[in-house]
């Protein structure tokens, strides 16, 4: 319901904006002429377009508008694809779907297997001239067993009569499907059915097993018909598929072709017997030679008019299915696109774009589902709060080897049994942590982990870079000292970087950290480097002669000038660790965004994968937006100076 | 605006068509696998002996994990997929997706795939529970993760209460050199010999047969191949049976086989000793009843992917 609503709207207010937009052109007294960056400004109108359009491309491209307004769509067009998939095997022997009859092209192939197995033989060194006549023989005598399975008079009474009988099923078929009560259940039947149909579920549910916290992929298509046009099509199905076994299990073998095998066979292998080792080329041609044989033998060749009267039949149903279809095959054609519902045997899927991209309603609510703590994922929720004693951070920070440096031992526990503690096993608790205080909320989950690691990554960035880009804008040693360090490793991708990180630097967030620290560093040095380099000389100048001291200079002019520089880089800086963040997660994960990709990457969850790109979108954004906040407070003079 | 219109509706046409074009009619058939991984089919496919007995081309795509041909095989670019192995198929067939089992290209012990803990940890198979509340690197998603799951089930150690780890295999190895995890179940004869340098496995070779873990790598194919070219997929299981029977013969040619799987001899036949490839008649027992039954059972796959019709029997 929600997303009937959602698409009018959208097509509503796309195609609103897009008068007003036109509208506005005419009614808009235009004085700017083309290049004037007054032309670009306002068009809140053309945002909405944008944006509208994005969600309507994904509601499409993700079936999500044929699943809001034909819910049932789905189901519908699984039965018709039971009965594509139980054609398939009754189709491919005529010039339906393909150009030529199965017959013909196989015979093609073989013929012209036959000639370049010739060709070599009479061509090859290795061969004798009597070897090649014999095998020549083998080859022509191949060649001669086509015949025997397209002439018509040569063709068994048996088979034809099975080929009739198939025929007659196939027009049965035609018959019943065109009464509208067909597959006439019974209401016995019907009321078993809807049964199952109720338990089945709906299109697209997601299902959570519980006690697990794992979230399953979500139920797709399903199976059992729901509605009387379905189940026509499925009851067919499934007597097409029997016909279809039929069919595949009959072969157009006479006594004269089976004799002919035979004898071919015994001969080729008597032959090969009679080959010494040393012959073992005229042995492979011969065994080659055996295979064709056997691909004759397996293959349905028939005579070419004997399968006339039941291609028409095929043909006829095939009409008759499409024009029962009545407007599935439209939703099918404008509202499946890029794809289908496909059938395989036990189930019935989304092929195409409905497959790797979510419906966006399923991907919301797969991500209502994950936020709950006690789900999340992988046992670990997306962003949840933990209760913390202060204690872990007061032993945190206390170094453990307080307690070893204070004079006397650690209690021993007594002949009774009993530890009695003494001051220095109480400093030790202290400073492990191991008492309680009151507890505080502390902020736990995969968003807040990959957060932290890149706030953390940017801190350092930040601390160590930016000291380090202004000593080197002013001091003639530090830039010649630490410039080919820093330009040598700059131009490295930070992902280079992480084949070694795990053998340096192990698998806990350090890594992570480190890695994220590169990127952040060199953008942190250059940007202050420049930042510092460039400060007007007067000012520098004008605080000099007002008698300020070095230190004075460099906190109150050179830093202010620099930090816009700064902020710029931080802002680049940010982008480029969340760039790197994922695939540093992809290395060592059990927490992150990342790893949540990565895993689901592997169970083919593709709406876990959609949400992960959401979420560090969203959080990339974000990011940059409280950024832009923050300079646009703290800098004012930015642009200014 | 008309050119921008137009412009819009033919890109959404060709969109909508690029898709549902795919192959067709079978010119060529599309064939998977995995380079390091001997088998010896690949003897015949250096020599081009699938084309032959095939009667069309056969292209030939290495690949580096099963997840990836289940993915080509969905886009239509892989007809059918040779020695992928089996967990990635059923996590492929839990997500509805169109393939079927039909051959099982051959079973392993756990030589190729295990699970070694470090020696410095001093775990061992008699206090494994003592890896509860550690850390342990898997790669989820594969084979390793299903040997990992079996042998803590062997030793009575408790998965959940684990601190699991998704780590790719040469990573496990890193991780468990550096002393960061106490175990990594890997996968891949460089990895392992990296781990087994400073560890040992929680279950040898021996141990883990005979608490029945073992892998399992299948032939699978797309259900449209299979439905539109029975004949053809036939003969190439066949093909590849007589390959393995005439391995086990001892008339392979190493060499070829060696080149095909990129490998040096002396190593693809250390790596083949921990292979077994069945006779059509134990594949059959083995889908039908065996070993691969008992494996898809235990991991939940929907029922109906498994086909032996295409064994040649």
């Amino acid at each position: 319901m929600l997303t009937q609503i959602i698409t009018i709207l959208i097509l509503v207010s796309i195609v609103g904006c897009i008068l007003y937009g036109r509208k506005l052109i005419k009614t808009e007294k235009i004085d700017a002429v083309f290049g004037n960056p007054e032309r670009a400004k306002g068009g809140t109108h053309w945002v909405i377009v944008g944006s509208s359009a994005i969600l309507l491309i994904w509601l499409y491209y993700s079936w999500d508008i044929a699943k809001g307004f034909y819910p049932k769509s789905a189901n519908e067009l699984c039965q018709v694809a039971k009965i594509n998939e139980s054609l398939l095997g009754l189709k491919y022997q005529f010039p339906i779907d393909e150009r030529e009859f199965k017959s013909t092209s196989i015979i093609k192939i073989e013929n012209k297997n036959i000639e370049k197995i010739s060709i070599e033989i009479q061509n090859s060194q290795d061969l004798n001239s009597q070897q090649k006549t014999v095998l020549i023989g083998f080859l022509n005598k191949t060649g001669q067993l086509i015949p025997l399975l397209t002439k018509d008079n040569l063709m068994e009474m048996e088979t034809k009569q099975k080929i009739d009988g198939i025929t007659e099923k196939i027009n049965l078929l035609i018959e019943n499907f065109k009464k509208p009560d067909y597959p006439f259940e019974t209401e016995e039947e019907l009321n078993k059915r809807l049964q199952a149909v109720k338990e089945q579920g709906d299109w697209g549910i997601t299902t959570v097993s519980a006690g697990t916290g794992t979230i399953e992929n979500t139920f797709e298509v399903p199976l059992i018909p729901s509605t009387d046009r379905g189940l026509k099509f499925n009851a067919a199905a499934e007597e097409l598929k029997i016909i279809d076994e039929e069919f595949f299990k009959l072969r157009n073998h006479n006594p004269q072709f089976k004799n002919s095998v035979k004898k071919i066979k015994d001969e080729i292998k008597a032959y090969r017997a009679s080959l010494k080792d040393s012959e073992e080329i005229a042995s492979n041609y011969a065994k080659n030679i055996v295979k064709i044989t056997r691909r004759i033998e397996f293959a349905s060749i028939y005579p070419p008019n004997a399968l006339n009267k039941m291609q028409k039949a095929i043909i006829e149903f095939e009409d008759l299915q499409k024009s029962e279809q009545g407007n599935l095959r439209l939703i099918d054609l404008l509202l499946f696109p890029a794809g289908t519902i496909v059938s395989s045997g036990t189930s019935c899927s989304e092929q195409g774009s409905g497959r790797w991209l979510p419906k966006p309603s399923d991907t919301l609510n797969k991500f209502i589902l994950m936020s709950k703590p006690s789900v999340g994922y992988k046992n670990i929720p997306l962003l949840w709060i933990d209760m913390m004693d202060v204690s872990k951070i007061v032993g945190f920070i206390l170094p453990d080897w307080i307690a070893d440096v204070l004079p006397g031992d650690y209690p021993i526990h007594s002949s009774d049994g009993v530890v009695k503690q003494n001051f220095k096993g109480n400093v030790l608790k202290i400073v492990t942590g191991d008492f309680k205080l009151f507890k505080i909320p502390v902020p736990y989950g995969h968003i807040w982990d990959s957060f932290l690691r890149v706030f953390l990554g940017l801190v350092f960035g930040i601390i160590i870079g930016v000291p380090l880009g202004l000593f080197m804008g002013l001091n003639r040693f530090a830039k010649g000292f630490f410039d080919p360090l820093i330009e040598l490793y700059r131009p490295v991708p930070p992902l280079a970087w992480a084949p070694l990180i795990i053998s340096v630097l192990g698998i806990d967030n350090t890594g992570k950290v480190f890695l994220l620290f590169m990127v952040s560093l060199s953008i942190m040095i250059i940007s202050a480097r420049a930042g510092a380099s460039g400060t007007q000389l007067s000012k520098i100048h004008a605080a000099h002669s007002l008698g300020a001291s070095n230190r004075q200079i460099l906190r109150y002019v050179i830093f202010p000038n620099s930090l816009p520089e700064i902020l710029t880089g931080i802002r680049v800086a940010v982008g480029m660790c969340w760039g790197t963040l994922v695939a540093a997660e992809f290395l060592a994960g059990t927490t992150g965004i990342g790893f949540v990709e990565n895993v689901a990457k592997k169970y083919f969850q593709y709406e876990v994968i959609w949400i992960t790109i959401f979420i560090m979108g969203m959080l990339g954004l974000l990011f940059d937006v409280t950024l832009r906040k923050i300079i646009d407070k703290t800098i004012p003079w930015r642009g200014k100076g | 605006m008309k050119k921008i219109i137009s412009f819009i509706l033919g890109c959404f046409v060709a969109l909508n068509l690029s898709i549902s074009v795919a192959n067709s009619a079978a010119n060529e058939v599309r064939v998977a696998y995995f380079l390091e991984w001997p088998s010896p089919n690949l003897e015949d496919m250096q020599k081009k002996n699938f084309a032959k007995a095939l009667g069309v081309p056969v292209k030939w795509t290495n690949f580096t994990n099963g997840g990836a041909m289940t993915d080509a095989m969905l886009a239509g670019d892989i007809d059918i997929s040779y020695s992928q192995g089996l967990v990635p198929f059923i996590n492929a067939v839990k997500s509805k997706a169109p393939i079927k089992l039909v051959d099982i290209a051959m079973e392993y012990g756990m030589g190729g795939t295990t699970c070694v803990t470090s020696n410095a940890s001093g775990i061992t198979k008699a206090n494994a529970t003592e890896l509860e509340g550690k850390k342990v690197a898997v790669p989820l998603g594969t084979m390793a993760e299903y040997v990992f799951d079996e042998s803590m089930k062997v030793v009575g150690a408790d998965r959940s209460k684990m601190d699991i780890i998704q780590m790719d295999p040469e990573e496990g190895a890193a991780a468990l050199v550096s002393g960061d995890v106490v175990m990594a179940c890997l996968f891949g004869g460089n990895s392992i010999k990296a781990a087994t340098a400073i560890g040992s496995r929680l279950l040898t070779v021996q141990e883990a047969r005979d608490a029945g873990i073992l892998g399992i790598d299948i032939t699978s194919v797309t259900t449209k191949f299979m439905k539109e070219n029975p004949g053809m997929l036939r003969t190439f299981i066949e093909v590849t049976h007589e390959a393995n029977a005439r391995y086990k013969a001892g008339k392979a040619d190493m060499n070829s086989m060696a080149k095909a799987s990129e490998m040096k001899v002396a190593d693809m036949k250390e790596t083949l000793s921990g292979f077994k490839f069945l006779t059509p008649e134990e594949t059959k027992q083995s889908m039908e009843s065996g070993n691969l039954k008992g494996f898809l059972d235990g991991m939940g796959t929907p029922k109906g992917n498994v086909d032996t019709s295409f064994l040649p029997l």
